[in-house]
C-alpha cells in the first residue's frame, strides 16, 4: 500500500467514522413531527396571520407580556410571561408592566422595553397588524426604564390583559430583527419563544428547533418538524404508519374513534368550542319578521345536530356566545326544538306553505353538512333553502356583500364576550359598510350594552351588561345558536405535554419546554 | 431546422400574451379577494381596505394590468401576495419535483405501455388482448387520488416498505427515489393505461399495411418486423398522446401531490386559485404556458427522430 493510499484509507474511515456519529447524534435527538391540516403557511407574522395553522405554529415561537396557562383557554388563568408583573391605576386606564431581565431574542439580543412597546405599537398599527383595531383605545405605549413598559388607555379595558398575551398582537417581536427584516420579517420570525424558527421548504414543513436561551430553560424537544399535510387521509395514514407523533384531526365522532384504535394513540378533544349560528338577516324581506325567525329557530333541533356531529366532538349551544367566554350567560331566552310551534309561527306570518330562501355557503367539507342538516330541519316546516354552494374564498367575499339572507358561520374567538358580541351583532360591524365585520343579522339592539361593558371596570357589572345584550339579541332571534365543534388532535402515548391538555386559544396543542418524547 | 425552432417560438410569444391577459381578467372577474384571504375573517373592512392599498389592489385596473405585463415580460413577477414569498423562487422551489415526478410518470407508463399495447395488437382478440383492454380501461376510469390511497394502504401500511409522506427526508438520492416510487407508480399506471391503447390502436394499423405483409413474405424475423418495421410507424400518434398528457400532468398531478403529501407546481396552482393570489397565478400561468409550448415543440422534434419523412419547415 502506497502512502497516499494509506492516507486515502485514512481519511476514508474518518469520514465514515464522522457520519456515524452525525447519524447517533441525529438519532438521539428529541423530534416532535407534528402534521397539519394545511397546504402551506401563511404570512409568518403572529400580527397578520390568523388561520389555525399559522397560530398553531407561531404560539411556539413567540410570547406574549402574559400568557395563557398551557393547556387552558380561560382569561381568569392568565399568567406572567415576559412581564414578570403588573398594576394597574385605580381607574384602569395605566397598566405598568415589569419585564423579566436577561430574556434573549432568538436573534441573541436582549429584550427591553423597547421591543415591547415596539411591538404593541406594530400590533396597533393597520400597515402593519390585521388586529389593530383591537388596539385603537390604546392611547400611548411608553417605555420609561428598559424593563418597564407602561401602556395609558383611552377608555379602562378589563380584558386588557388578553390583548398583551401570547395570542394575536399579544405576541411581542423583536424589535431589531423586525426592523431588520422589514417586509420580510414574515419569512425568518423572531421571538422569544420556546423554539426557534429555523427552516422553511415550501409545501413540506417548518422545521423549529430548541431555544437553548428560552428564559423558563431549555426545551426538552430539540426539534419540531411542522408538516404540511393537506389531506385528511392522508394525515391518518401517516399517524397510523408511525410518520407523525402529533396530528390535527377531524372534528367528528368517526374520526374519533377509529383514530382510537391505532396503537398507542390518544385522543385529544379541546376547547374552545367553535360556536356554529344560523345569522339571519334581520332586514330581509321574508326575515324581517320575527315570527318567521322565531319558525327557523323552533325548527332546529340541536339534540340531532349533535348525534350528527358526534357527542364527543361538539355539544349543543346554549347562547350567541360561545360557553365559557367571560360574559356568556345560560339565562338567555333560547327557543325549544318545536315543530308545531314553527308550523303554527309561520302560518301565522303568512307561510302556511312554507317559503323558498336562496342562500350562499362555502363547498368546505366541515362546513356544508351542517348547512345541509339545517337545510333539512327546516324542510320540514316547508321553509326550503335553496344552497347556493361556491368556493371558500367566493363564499366569504359574498356573505361580506350581503349577499345571502341567512348564513352559517362558525368561529372561536378570544373568551371575553365582547369580541364575539362586536364582532358579530355590534351595529359597526354590519357587512356592507365601511367599519364591517361579520355583523350578518343587522341588528345593533345591543350596541349601547356591548359599548358600555367594554369599558365597565367592574367585571360583575360588565357581566350584567352582557347578559343584557344576549338577551336583547336573542328575545329578537338575530341567530339560532346550534352547536359548538370542539377541536380534535391525536397524538402518540409517548408524547407528555408537561400540563394538563385542556384547551388552546390557538387551536392546536402548546408545545412547552417541558414537553417531551419519552 | 433552427429556422422552425425560432418561428415556433416566436408563434409562443402571442401565445403567452393572450394567456396572461385571459389570466389577468379572469383572476379579477372571480368573487373573492386576496386582502381578506390575508387579513383572514376578523379583520374588519377597514384594515382590509388599507391592504388592498398597499397591494395596490385599489388602482385602476389598466395600471395593474400593465404592470404586470411590464413585470412578466421583463422577468419581474414579484411576490406572492398571500405569503409575501417571491413567485420566481416559490416557483423554482418546487419545479425539480413536478419535473421529477413527471419525467418518472412517463418514463413508468412508456416502459408499460408501449410493450403491452404491441403484445395486445400481436394477440388481437385473444384472452391476452381482452385481459389488457380491461386492464387498461380500468386504469383510464380508476379516479388517481382513489388508487393513490390504495397504493398508500398496501405499501406504507401493509407491508410497510414505504413511507406515506413523500416529501422531506434528508434529500439523498436514495431518499429521493423511495419517496417518488408511489407517486410515480400512481400516475405512471394511468399513463401506461394511455399509452397501452393508443398503441394497441396504431400498432393495429400499421400491421395491416401492405409492407407488413410484405416483410414477412421476404423471410424478414418475425421480431424485426414488429420492432423495427411496425412500432417505428405506429410510434407517431403515441408521441402525441405522451406530449399532450406530459402537458396535463404538469398542472394535473394535484391530486396525487396532495395524497402523497409531495410539493408540486399542480398545489401552487390550486393554493393560489384558491387564496386569490393574483400574483402568484400569473406567474404560475406564465411558466404552465411556457412549459405547454416546450412540450408541444419537442414532440415535434420527436417525430422527426421517429420518422425521417417528417420536415421542419
Amino acid at each position: 500500500m502506497t502512502k497516499s493510499m494509506f492516507a486515502a484509507a485514512l481519511l476514508a474511515g474518518a469520514a465514515a467514522l464522522s457520519i456515524g456519529a452525525a447519524g447517533d447524534a441525529r438519532a438521539q435527538e428529541k423530534v416532535l413531527r407534528y402534521g397539519m391540516a394545511t397546504k402551506d403557511v401563511g404570512r409568518l407574522d403572529p400580527h397578520i396571520t390568523a388561520t389555525t395553522p399559522d397560530k398553531a405554529l407561531l404560539q411556539m415561537i413567540f410570547s406574549g407580556l402574559v400568557r395563557f396557562k398551557p393547556g387552558t383557554i380561560s382569561p381568569e388563568l392568565i399568567e406572567p410571561d415576559l412581564a414578570e408583573k403588573w398594576t394597574a391605576s385605580a381607574d384602569g386606564k395605566e397598566w405598568t408592566f415589569n419585564l423579566r431581565k436577561g430574556v434573549k431574542c432568538h436573534d441573541g439580543n436582549e429584550l427591553t422595553s423597547a421591543d415591547v412597546v415596539y411591538s404593541l405599537k406594530r400590533a396597533g398599527d393597520s400597515k402593519t397588524s390585521s388586529f389593530s383595531s383591537d388596539y385603537k383605545d390604546f392611547d400611548k405605549v411608553e417605555a420609561p426604564d428598559a424593563s418597564t413598559v407602561k401602556i395609558t388607555l383611552k377608555n379602562p379595558i378589563p380584558s386588557l390583559l388578553g390583548m398583551v398575551s401570547n395570542l394575536h398582537g399579544g405576541n411581542i417581536v423583536c424589535m431589531k430583527a423586525a426592523e431588520a427584516a422589514g417586509e420580510n420579517f414574515k419569512l425568518k420570525p423572531v421571538g422569544t419563544g420556546p423554539f426557534k424558527f429555523q427552516e422553511y421548504k415550501p409545501q413540506q414543513s417548518v422545521t423549529l428547533v430548541a431555544n437553548a436561551d428560552y428564559f423558563r430553560g431549555k426545551p426538552k424537544i430539540d426539534r419540531i418538524e411542522y408538516k404540511f399535510i393537506e389531506s385528511d387521509a392522508s394525515r391518518d395514514l401517516a399517524f397510523s404508519a408511525g410518520e407523525l407523533d402529533l396530528v390535527y384531526g377531524a372534528q367528528n365522532q368517526t374520526w374519533v374513534d377509529r383514530t382510537k384504535q391505532v396503537k398507542g394513540a390518544v385522543v385529544a378533544v379541546i376547547e374552545p368550542g367553535e360556536l356554529s349560528a344560523i345569522y339571519l338577516n334581520t332586514n330581509h324581506e321574508i326575515l324581517k319578521d320575527i315570527r318567521v325567525r322565531k319558525a327557523i329557530a323552533h325548527a332546529i333541533d340541536r339534540k340531532a345536530m349533535v348525534a350528527f356531529k358526534g357527542a364527543s366532538t361538539s355539544r349543543e349551544a346554549k347562547s350567541i356566545v360561545p360557553i365559557g367566554y367571560l360574559g356568556y350567560s345560560e339565562d338567555v331566552p333560547l327557543l325549544p326544538f318545536d315543530l308545531e310551534k314553527s308550523k303554527a309561527l309561520l302560518k301565522e306570518a303568512g307561510h302556511p306553505n312554507g317559503f323558498t330562501l336562496k342562500v350562499i355557503h362555502t363547498n368546505l367539507s366541515g362546513m356544508l353538512p351542517t348547512m345541509e342538516v339545517w337545510q333539512a330541519m327546516l324542510k320540514k316546516v316547508g321553509i326550503n333553502l335553496q344552497i347556493d354552494v361556491v368556493e371558500h374564498a367566493t363564499f366569504h367575499a359574498q356573505i361580506r356583500k350581503d349577499l345571502s339572507p341567512i348564513v352559517h358561520y362558525a368561529a372561536a374567538r378570544f373568551p371575553v364576550a365582547d369580541i364575539y358580541l362586536t364582532q358579530f351583532y355590534h351595529g359597526r360591524s354590519i357587512v356592507n359598510t365601511p367599519t364591517a365585520v361579520t355583523n350578518f343579522t343587522h341588528c345593533n339592539d345591543a350596541d349601547a350594552e356591548i359599548d358600555a361593558a367594554r369599558v365597565e371596570t367592574d367585571v360583575n357589572k360588565a357581566k350584567a351588561l352582557w347578559k343584557t345584550a344576549q338577551v336583547k339579541l336573542m328575545e329578537k332571534v338575530c341567530a339560532v345558536p346550534s352547536h359548538e365543534q370542539l377541536q380534535v388532535f391525536g397524538y402518540k402515548d409517548n408524547l407528555v405535554f408537561g400540563y394538563d391538555l385542556k384547551g388552546s386559544l390557538s387551536l392546536g396543542p402548546m408545545i412547552t419546554e417541558q414537553t417531551y418524547l419519552k | 431546422m433552427l429556422r422552425f425552432l425560432i418561428k415556433r417560438l416566436l408563434f409562443a410569444v402571442p401565445t403567452l400574451l393572450a394567456v396572461l391577459t385571459v389570466v389577468f381578467v379572469v383572476a379579477r372577474i372571480m368573487p373573492g379577494d386576496p386582502a381578506q384571504v390575508i387579513m383572514g375573517d376578523q379583520a374588519s373592512a377597514e384594515a382590509i381596505q388599507a391592504l388592498r392599498a398597499r397591494l395596490g389592489l385599489d388602482r385602476p385596473l389598466w395600471v395593474q394590468y400593465f404592470e404586470f405585463m411590464g413585470g412578466a415580460l421583463t422577468g419581474n413577477w414579484g411576490s406572492s401576495m398571500v405569503t409575501g414569498r417571491a413567485v420566481l423562487g416559490e416557483v423554482l422551489n418546487v419545479l425539480p419535483f413536478t419535473i421529477e415526478l413527471t419525467f418518472v410518470s412517463v418514463l413508468v407508463g412508456a416502459i408499460i405501455g408501449v410493450p403491452l399495447g404491441v403484445w395486445s395488437a400481436l394477440h388481437r382478440n385473444d384472452t391476452i388482448d381482452y385481459v389488457t383492454r380491461i386492464g387498461s380501461l380500468l386504469g383510464l376510469s380508476f379516479p388517481a387520488f382513489v388508487m393513490a390511497i390504495m397504493l398508500l394502504l398496501v405499501f406504507a401500511i401493509q407491508l410497510r416498505w414505504l413511507p406515506v409522506i413523500s416529501s422531506g427526508g434528508d434529500g439523498s438520492l436514495a431518499d429521493r427515489a423511495k419517496h417518488l416510487v408511489l407517486p410515480a407508480a400512481n400516475l405512471g399506471i394511468i399513463m401506461a393505461a394511455y399509452i397501452t391503447r393508443v398503441t394497441r390502436s396504431s400498432m393495429l394499423e400499421v400491421l395491416g399495411e401492405d409492407y407488413i405483409r410484405t416483410a414477412h413474405a421476404k423471410g424478414v424475423p418475425s421480431m424485426a418486423v414488429v420492432w423495427r418495421h411496425s412500432l417505428r410507424n405506429a410510434l407517431i400518434p403515441v408521441v402525441t398522446v405522451v406530449g399532450l398528457y406530459l402537458g396535463i400532468l404538469i398542472g394535473n398531478s394535484v391530486l396525487t401531490e396532495i395524497v402523497f403529501n409531495r410539493p408540486g407546481l399542480g398545489k401552487l396552482i390550486v393554493g393560489a386559485l384558491t387564496q386569490r393570489d393574483y400574483t402568484m397565478l400569473q406567474g404560475l400561468m406564465v411558466v404552465y404556458t411556457f412549459i405547454i409550448v416546450v412540450t408541444n415543440l419537442l414532440t415535434d422534434l420527436t417525430y422527426g427522430f421517429i420518422d425521417p419523412r417528417v420536415k421542419y419547415q
